[in-house]
């Protein structure tokens, strides 16, 4: 069947990873900033984790331009809220499922949103992480990431938590930076760049443009042998 | 849509150049359900993956339904979540109109035709419905993707029903041994079952471990167990 | 809200109103009209189930849904006999060893399942309320024919969507016994003797070198159970209990529901008998 309709069936610009994790006393939440396009790294400063309401941050990998449909829509969600003065503020909890309902019925029409979701914030006073995907997979968790940070920065993270069960914002911070750092060493797709967003019961914080590179050491670069 | 078989193997295996759309994916998961005179008992496993990555160590794959009924899916996550979803939304409908919950018999015919309202696109699901039937007796309902349903007093169905369901027709239902009757089920015994059940399965199936959540539904409610399994 | 709006000019476009349709209850027809199924925004030779089971690293998925059967049905002067097995398969995998591959439409009429288990009970579920409004209507019973003839109506419909389904409709109507084969291409056949499934060769054999017109009842039904019984004993796909029911006049009886194991061993035992 030709509708002459083209669907999104594979991403062009696009961002890797996300991590999030819950820590004593909030979420954070921190992405990179580049939009590869293909192995071109096209856009070295894109944003895509944004504050959706003072209780919810959203960030997204896949596809940029569906990123910032969606973002519009959110944007759009919550000023209609506001202006109607008839709802709540919309929290994380609420906006994974909207999410989840909205990527999940796209997926069934075939023309899916190339996404994959972290949601971080609260919900009835309790922190809140969840993941959505762009076929509607959507779970919460402790520790979410996607993209190459579901092997590499999950792991440390619940290895971190192995060692000692509550972590302080500062331990969170540092152990989000290092999992960042770990990812620009290895995934060919990230980048030093990033965004970090510390969401607390006294609502959200983003700190935009973060610089990983003067914490990198590529001096190991040299010990690896064998590849001449 | 070309959907060739590509590739398989882990996803960073994969040519990141090349992505392909599929509405489906696999995150495994295994229940079980066991019936007996005046109680019924639905459990499953705590692991939601995909492919190589865990992604959660303690997702319950057993929902309420009603007070006498509940469901556990495992298959396409995406699939289980919506299915769960409109049957709530049908039941609570339900409820309004008649001010009372659907009978289990009601319930189970409900999933059915849901399932093969799908049936050109289905939900990917593995499902049990277990609750208390009008005489207040546990039934075990089994269903497979696209809404053929049997009535039975135990079942399995998941990632590893092909271990666990012969182990319940030999210690449950002393299928083809002569001489041999089978137990009346009681409470002590399913909850004994399932957990040798899930401790085996976890031994032998990647896609199953972590722990395990028996729900048991009586007349009088429901209560719930957690039991931690391997997690390798 | 102005002169603009009321010509149709929208000079506000929310973005929101893009995914109308992605934020409602999903509906499901099937509640209110039986015949209507979700069919996906693809060409009908993908909706066929298996075509886009496949997940993202290109594993296949499996889904598997109840398969292979062995069903038969025979008209003869003393009615209709029907004998099935009752194993469901999916791939490699028994689903079930107790199937009821009968399925009681009416008193006075019955239908077998071969195929998909989902699309057998989906569809005679629907045809057993569409003969009974049809009671109600007309103040009499349907025709064997009649009702053979509206489910082949139903799946017609969906021919090219994947249906699997090969069935029998037996019954008792004014014109006497009645046989006739439904299948999900939109067949529809009326005849003495059929087997369908994937047993069906086995039982055809059976069924051809015993077949009289002519048989008492209980010739009759131990016919169908032994050609029941030979394909189970042959079909890796046919197996667990062998049923057999009887139409006549007044309407079907069950009689019996045997283990086709406890078969094999009565069987044995005569076949030694006869050789001393």
């Amino acid at each position: 069947m030709n509708t002459g309709k083209s669907h999104t069936m594979y991403p062009s610009t696009s961002g890797t990873s996300v991590v999030g994790l819950v820590y004593d006393g909030g979420v954070m939440l921190a992405a990179d900033s580049l939009g590869s396009y293909g192995s071109l790294a096209r856009f070295r400063d894109v944003k895509r984790l944004f504050k959706v309401t003072d209780k919810a941050a959203l960030a997204c990998s896949g596809d940029i331009a569906d990123y910032q449909f969606i973002r519009e829509v959110i944007e759009q969600k919550v000023r209609d809220d506001v202006c109607g003065g008839y709802t709540r503020e919309l929290n994380a909890g609420a906006l994974h499922c909207w999410l989840t309902r909205v990527l999940y019925n796209r997926r069934s029409r075939f023309d899916p949103l190339w996404l994959e979701c972290v949601v971080a914030g609260y919900k009835d006073d309790e922190p809140f992480l969840g993941y959505v995907d762009k076929i509607g997979t959507a779970f919460e968790a402790k520790e979410v990431a996607t993209g190459f940070g579901l092997h590499f920065a999950v792991p440390m993270i619940r290895e971190a938590r192995e060692k000692k069960q509550n972590l302080s914002c500062d331990e969170a911070r540092k152990l989000l930076t290092e999992c960042l750092k770990v990812l620009y060493y290895r995934d060919c797709r990230a980048h030093f760049k990033y965004q970090l967003a510390d969401i607390t019961p006294e609502g959200v914080t983003i700190h935009d443009d973060l610089n990983l590179k003067k914490e990198t050491n590529w001096e190991v670069a040299n010990y690896i042998s064998g590849y001449e | 849509m070309a959907l060739e078989m590509m590739m398989s193997g882990p996803d960073y295996m994969r040519d990141p150049r090349k992505h392909q759309f599929s509405p489906y994916a696999n995150n495994g998961g295994t229940s079980v359900a066991i019936a007996g005179d005046d109680f019924v008992m639905i459990a499953s496993d705590t692991r939601l993956s995909r492919g190589f990555n865990i992604f959660s160590r303690e997702q319950d794959k057993v929902f309420p339904l009603t007070p006498k009924t509940m469901m556990a899916s495992s298959g396409c996550w995406a699939d289980v979540l919506t299915l769960n979803k409109v049957l709530q939304a049908r039941l609570t409908m339900y409820s309004h109109e008649h001010h009372d919950m659907m009978s289990t018999t009601a319930v189970a015919q409900l999933l059915s035709t849901m399932l093969y309202w799908r049936r050109f696109f289905p939900y990917y699901v593995s499902n049990i419905l277990a609750g208390i039937d009008e005489e207040g007796k546990g039934v075990v309902y089994h269903y497979d993707p696209v809404g053929h349903m049997e009535k039975l007093t135990f079942s399995a169905t998941g990632e590893s029903v092909s271990q666990i369901q012969p182990l319940l027709d030999n210690q449950i239902g002393g299928l083809n041994m002569l001489g041999v009757k089978p137990p009346t089920m009681t409470k002590d015994l399913a909850r004994q079952l399932i957990h040798d059940a899930f401790v085996s399965a976890a031994e032998r199936d990647i896609n199953t471990g972590d722990g395990i959540i028996i729900h048991t539904i009586t007349k009088d409610g429901k209560t719930e167990e957690t039991v931690k399994l391997r997690r390798d | 809200m102005a002169l603009e709006a009321i010509n149709g000019v929208s000079r506000y476009h929310s973005k929101l109103d893009d995914l109308g349709e992605e934020m409602v209850i999903p509906e499901i027809g099937n509640l209110k009209n039986q015949y209507q199924l979700c069919t996906p925004d693809l060409p009908k030779s993908e909706c066929q189930i298996g075509e886009f089971l496949i997940d993202e690293t290109g594993r296949k998925i499996k889904l598997n849904y109840a398969h292979g059967t062995t069903t038969l049905g025979f008209k003869f002067n003393g009615g209709v006999v029907m004998a099935v097995d009752s194993r469901a398969t999916s791939g490699q995998y028994i689903g079930s060893g107790n199937v009821k591959k009968i399925i009681e439409i009416n008193p006075y009429l019955l239908g077998t399942m071969a195929g998909g288990a989902a699309d057998c009970t989906y569809w005679e579920r629907v045809l057993a309320k569409q003969c009974r409004i049809y009671e109600l209507r007309n103040r009499e019973r349907i025709s064997v024919a009649a009702a053979s003839k509206l489910l082949a109506n139903m799946v017609y419909q969906y021919k090219g969507y994947g249906l699997s389904m090969g069935v029998m409709i037996a019954g008792w109507d004014k014109k006497g016994p009645g046989l006739y084969y439904v299948d999900n291409n939109g067949n529809r056949m009326p005849g003495n003797v059929f087997s369908v499934g994937s047993g069906s060769i086995y039982a055809y054999g059976v069924l051809d070198s015993g077949y009289r017109s002519d048989m008492s009842d209980t010739e009759a039904q131990e016919l169908g159970r032994r050609a029941i019984y030979h394909a189970t004993h042959r079909d890796a796909y046919s197996g667990g209990v062998v049923r057999v029911y009887h139409i006549k006049e007044d309407g079907w009886t069950k009689i019996t529901e045997e283990d086709s194991k406890d078969l094999h061993y009565k069987y044995a035992e005569e076949k030694t008998k006869r050789s001393q």
